[in-house]
């Protein structure tokens, strides 16, 4: 058995792996790693299933004391790991041996990190995921929000031969992104110039842009709701506008209904790339039709 | 019933209903989805019943978009056959729920009644005279939205939410009812608590409610909320 004891938390460290779906008639979060792509590769570089959960880093990385020996892999942003101050490479194993110190440091790229951890997690799960949850998380899944002093215990299993995913397989984050999109429920009710304003510049992500939404930095013009939305259902992805008209994306931890105008859908596998993004980086958007997206 | 039926994102659907906040549309809404339910289309990831709408997801990988909205308009044709002789028609769950109207719990009754004008004592019997309608569960894990509840009682949300609303507080907002299922933030207008745990995570089947339910309250006393309350948690 190795233990994880966090001496800092990090600004937002979580338990994750694909979420609970399906549970959203009772007002139940998707949660779920925000970097689908970036987290298996963590899993896959210590031979874990895709089942495993990770850690989801944001920007601030915690600091871990190790007890016992294992193998672990961090994939996604670029946090500056260290074991016991030694800077330490991405998507890569490493062996760590009982007694060393996993700390992180300055923001290089990307917002969110994946740390994988060969072996059995030993952790409640609920609603058939180890996800944190976002609200009344304390209620059910206490140990998946990770605090100053949380233990993480892990069954070890037999070391592997290290692995590392070369370079150029490695994704590239940058801070200006552009995202496809499909209308959403109440695209015709918008007006042609809010429609042509929306898709015409780019959006700064504001600082309380978190896993349960990015509010963008405007205010889309010529923009009158007509009719108030009778509460609707939601998802990741889905780009609301607010009555004051700011535009909203979803992300994994949203409700699960809401009442506000629902402009355009993200392609669900440009959700990654935004998982990447932090505040003051920059979003465009391109409107794309299904038969398009053959990839 | 329905009025359209769109792509929703990449892997989801929107199923409009006459959008209006009424107990038949959402009766409606609660039949398909029993019936998409009954019916086990593989594809189908999840569904969202809402007052006057359906979000169904799906994978696209299993099942195409076109086949799928093929598929749920044949299902709905039976569905909303609103025929009494319909098999389809599914028995709906009553629930008698008991709500202590008393302080500490009533954190909003006393000035409700002051800018009502209209004593607790009617405040309490309107609110536990109706039958009220579970339309959806949402906002966090088990908040029950429920309605309508007579025009007399209808209210603003406070000013100024509350920053921690204690768990299982019944409050009302607008022309709805509703029950906290944890400790949170809000602004609805607390009448009174139920002793019933209506969120619990450690159960198999954590929430007490579900949409389509119907709800009467009851009122008890702080003496019968404490009994209740502690052989709930048995």
């Amino acid at each position: 058995m190795t233990i994880f004891h966090f001496q800092k938390a990090g600004l937002q460290t979580t338990i994750q792996d694909k979420g609970r779906i399906g549970y959203q008639s009772y007002g139940v979060p998707v949660s779920g790693v925000m970097d689908k792509k970036a987290a298996a590769l963590a899993n896959e570089l210590v031979e874990n299933t895709p089942e495993t959960p990770v850690l989801e880093i944001t920007l601030l990385g915690p600091t871990i004391k190790i007890m016992g020996d294992c193998q672990i892999a961090i994939t996604g942003a670029d946090l500056s790991p260290k074991v016991n101050q030694q800077p330490i490479l991405l998507y890569k194993t490493i062996q760590l041996k009982d007694g060393d110190t996993l700390s992180f440091g300055a923001v290089k790229n990307g917002c969110r990190a994946y740390l994988a951890i060969r072996g059995n997690w030993q952790i409640k799960k609920w609603l058939d995921s180890y996800s944190a949850l976002p609200y009344s998380g304390d209620a059910a899944m206490p140990d998946s929000l990770i605090q100053k002093g949380t233990t993480l215990q892990v069954e070890t299993i037999p070391a592997i031969a290290i692995k590392n995913i070369p370079k150029d397989a490695q994704p590239n984050f940058r801070k200006r992104v552009r995202i496809r999109v499909l209308p959403g429920p109440e695209f015709e009710e918008f007006s042609p110039y809010t429609i042509a304003y929306f898709f015409s510049r780019g959006y700064q992500l504001t600082n309380d842009s978190n896993r349960m939404g990015y509010r963008l930095d405007a205010t889309l013009i010529d923009f009158k709701p007509k009719r108030e939305v009778i509460s609707s259902g939601i998802m990741p992805g889905t780009i609301q506008i607010t009555s004051a008209g700011q535009p909203v994306i979803l992300m994994m931890d949203a409700q699960t209904v809401g009442g506000y105008y629902r402009i355009a859908n993200v392609v669900s596998a440009d959700l990654d790339k935004l998982a990447q993004l932090k505040p003051g980086d920059e979003v465009w958007f391109s409107l794309v039709r299904l038969e398009e997206l053959v990839d | 019933m329905i009025k359209s039926i769109k792509l929703y994102g990449d892997q989801a659907i929107l199923i409009n209903f006459e959008q209006k906040i009424d107990p038949a549309i959402n009766a409606a809404v609660i039949a398909l989805k029993n019936a998409i339910e009954a019916a086990t289309i593989s594809g189908i990831t999840f569904m969202i019943p809402a007052y006057c709408s359906l979000t169904i997801g799906y994978n696209p990988a299993v099942i195409e978009y076109e086949i799928l909205v093929k598929v749920i308009k044949q299902i709905a044709a039976n569905a909303l056959d609103t025929n009494d002789s319909n098999p389809n028609q599914q028995k709906v769950r009553q629930l008698k729920i008991p709500v202590c109207y008393e302080l500490p719990y009533a954190l909003d009754l006393k000035e409700l009644s002051e800018t009502k004008n209209l004593p607790t004592e009617e405040i309490i019997s309107i609110h536990t005279s109706q039958t009220y309608k579970v339309y959806m569960l949402g906002f966090m894990p088990g908040f029950v939205f429920m309605g309508k509840i007579v025009s007399k009682l209808e209210c603003n949300r406070k000013v100024t939410p509350r920053l921690r609303v204690p768990a299982s507080s019944v409050g009302i907002a607008g022309f709805q009812t509703g029950i906290y299922p944890t400790a949170s933030p809000g602004g609805w207008q607390i009448l009174g608590r139920t002793p019933l745990k209506i969120f619990n995570p450690q159960k198999e089947n954590p929430f007490l409610f579900q949409a389509g339910d119907e709800v009467t309250f009851y009122s008890i006393t702080t003496d019968e909320f404490i009994k209740i309350e502690k052989e709930d948690n048995q």
